[in-house]
């Protein structure tokens, strides 16, 4: 019987910082959801979810201003800071010592790729969110951007931000969409070795994609640490 | 970043600067006038004041639920959407913004909070830097007297949050002392323009308006008298 419980972690508290990325339409969300309860039923671990502009405090003041169309690129950025510090401060780091593994739909990447690609200085956007610990795994749900497009028209319909219709691209939605997009792709590929991602195939099917994340994850419960 | 340089916009910004009752925004407020009296075009913006995130602030105050980096980050939304909406516009249309606070109340605050120098420094890196932050310097007991004559400090006027006593009259002296502290290092830092603000309102006032035509002038506002 295995007695250690706790990690070996890149932040050093004993929790699991797991962290999805990938752009709007991806699967993050759902493939979250099924992580979770696999977690707690075949590992026994507690596990929180926190997603992307979830804070009870900022969440609706994201909103109105996003409703108004009120947001100028900086103001967008340190909004989006606040609520991700709120709920670090009140929810993240709070678990990660309690021992959670902690599941986060959307980390400082998505961040910084929003930000960079409204025309914000990196090294600013970069020294914005240096207090955030170090993820202990990122896995990046990678899709193509005819795949997103099919994807988003068919669930949601094209969003004005998401579109990045605030930045004035393309009056027409879809081209707008297209180029946002595909701005933020390639952000995400900078990172993508920068960061060591574990980059997944995000247009295999829902289960074939949790299965690759549960093969990653499998070997961490097992091993207690992260991989290098 | 915009803020370690000129910003060659035609208009000029004056800011103001110090502690609760330092008695600056007296100081501003005649001087508005005054420069109104001169049919100069003014603008006055006030720190966190944009109706965008005030809703936000006053529910999070009234909890008390704030950390010091999120109440850095809350003041930094109100002043990026102040900066964009309100003061660069107005300085690209040539006029006087006076701010009623700026970006060193931050420092100021926030670091005395334990937020970090560095860091806070660099998020305001977009801020204009202004063509004059004057700083008017005041002793703790004589702020406190003026601001606590008829009511208790406020939560986070008194730094409440930070634990540091729980008599908030003693609490508001060794955060504000703290506060005043991280002024000081910034006058040199910044070349903040220092003006004793226990001399009369008068006086003050004199000396105020002597440094403002000094900088108008640069930009080729002359104004005569008084």
């Amino acid at each position: 019987m295995d007695t250690n419980t706790s990690f070996t972690t890149k932040h050093g508290y004993p929790g699991l910082l797991v962290v999805i990325e990938g752009t709007d339409g991806a699967g993050k969300s759902t493939q979250i959801r099924k992580l979770k309860s696999w977690i707690e039923n075949t590992h026994c671990y507690g596990v929180i979810i926190s997603g992307w502009k979830t804070s009870e405090l900022f969440a609706n003041a994201i909103n109105e201003a996003k409703d108004h169309n009120l947001l100028n690129a900086t103001t967008f950025s340190l909004l989006y800071a606040s609520d991700f510090t709120d709920r670090l401060e009140n929810r993240i780091i709070p678990a990660l010592k309690a021992g959670f593994v902690v599941l986060l739909d959307r980390y400082t990447y998505t961040a910084f790729a929003r930000d960079v690609v409204r025309g914000l200085e990196p090294e600013w956007v970069q020294t914005l969110y240096n207090f955030a610990p170090e993820p202990d795994v990122v896995f990046y749900l990678d899709m193509p951007v005819d795949a997103l497009l099919k994807r988003i028209i068919a669930k949601t319909g094209l969003d004005y931000f998401e579109s990045g219709r605030d930045i004035g691209l393309s009056t027409d939605f879809y081209e707008s969409f297209k180029m946002y997009q595909s701005k933020i792709l390639s952000e995400y590929e900078i990172m993508k070795q920068k960061y060591n991602f574990i980059t997944i195939d995000g247009t295999m099917s829902i289960d074939a994609v949790q299965a690759k994340i549960r093969g990653h994850l499998s070997d961490m419960f097992f091993n207690k640490k992260t991989p290098e | 970043m915009r803020f370690s340089k000129n910003h060659g916009l035609p208009g000029t910004l004056i800011c103001v600067e110090g502690i609760d009752g330092s008695g600056k925004s007296t100081q501003l407020a005649i001087l508005r006038d005054w420069l109104i009296s001169c049919e100069q075009d003014v603008i006055f913006t006030e720190w966190n004041s944009s109706a965008l995130i005030s809703q936000t602030t006053k529910k999070a105050k009234k909890k008390n639920l704030l950390s010091p980096r999120t109440f850095s980050l809350l003041h930094a939304v109100d002043f990026a959407d102040r900066l964009e909406q309100v003061i660069v516009p107005a300085l690209k249309a040539g006029f006087i913004v006076l701010a009623d606070r700026y970006v060193y109340t931050a420092f100021a605050r926030d670091v005395s909070r334990g937020v970090d120098p560095q860091w806070v420094r660099s998020m305001y890196g977009f801020a204009i830097k202004p063509d004059l932050a004057v700083y008017f310097k005041v002793p703790v007991e004589v702020s406190l007297e003026r601001i606590c004559s008829n009511r208790q400090p406020s939560f986070y006027e008194a730094g409440m949050d930070l634990k540091l006593n729980t008599d908030p009259y003693v609490s508001y002296k060794i955060f504000q002392s703290r506060v005043i502290k991280e002024y000081d290092k910034m006058q040199e830092e910044y070349h903040l323009s220092t003006i004793e603000a226990t001399d009369s309102i008068h006086d003050q006032q004199v000396e105020f308006r002597a440094i403002v035509k000094e900088i108008l002038a640069t930009k080729g506002i002359n104004i005569d008298g008084y």
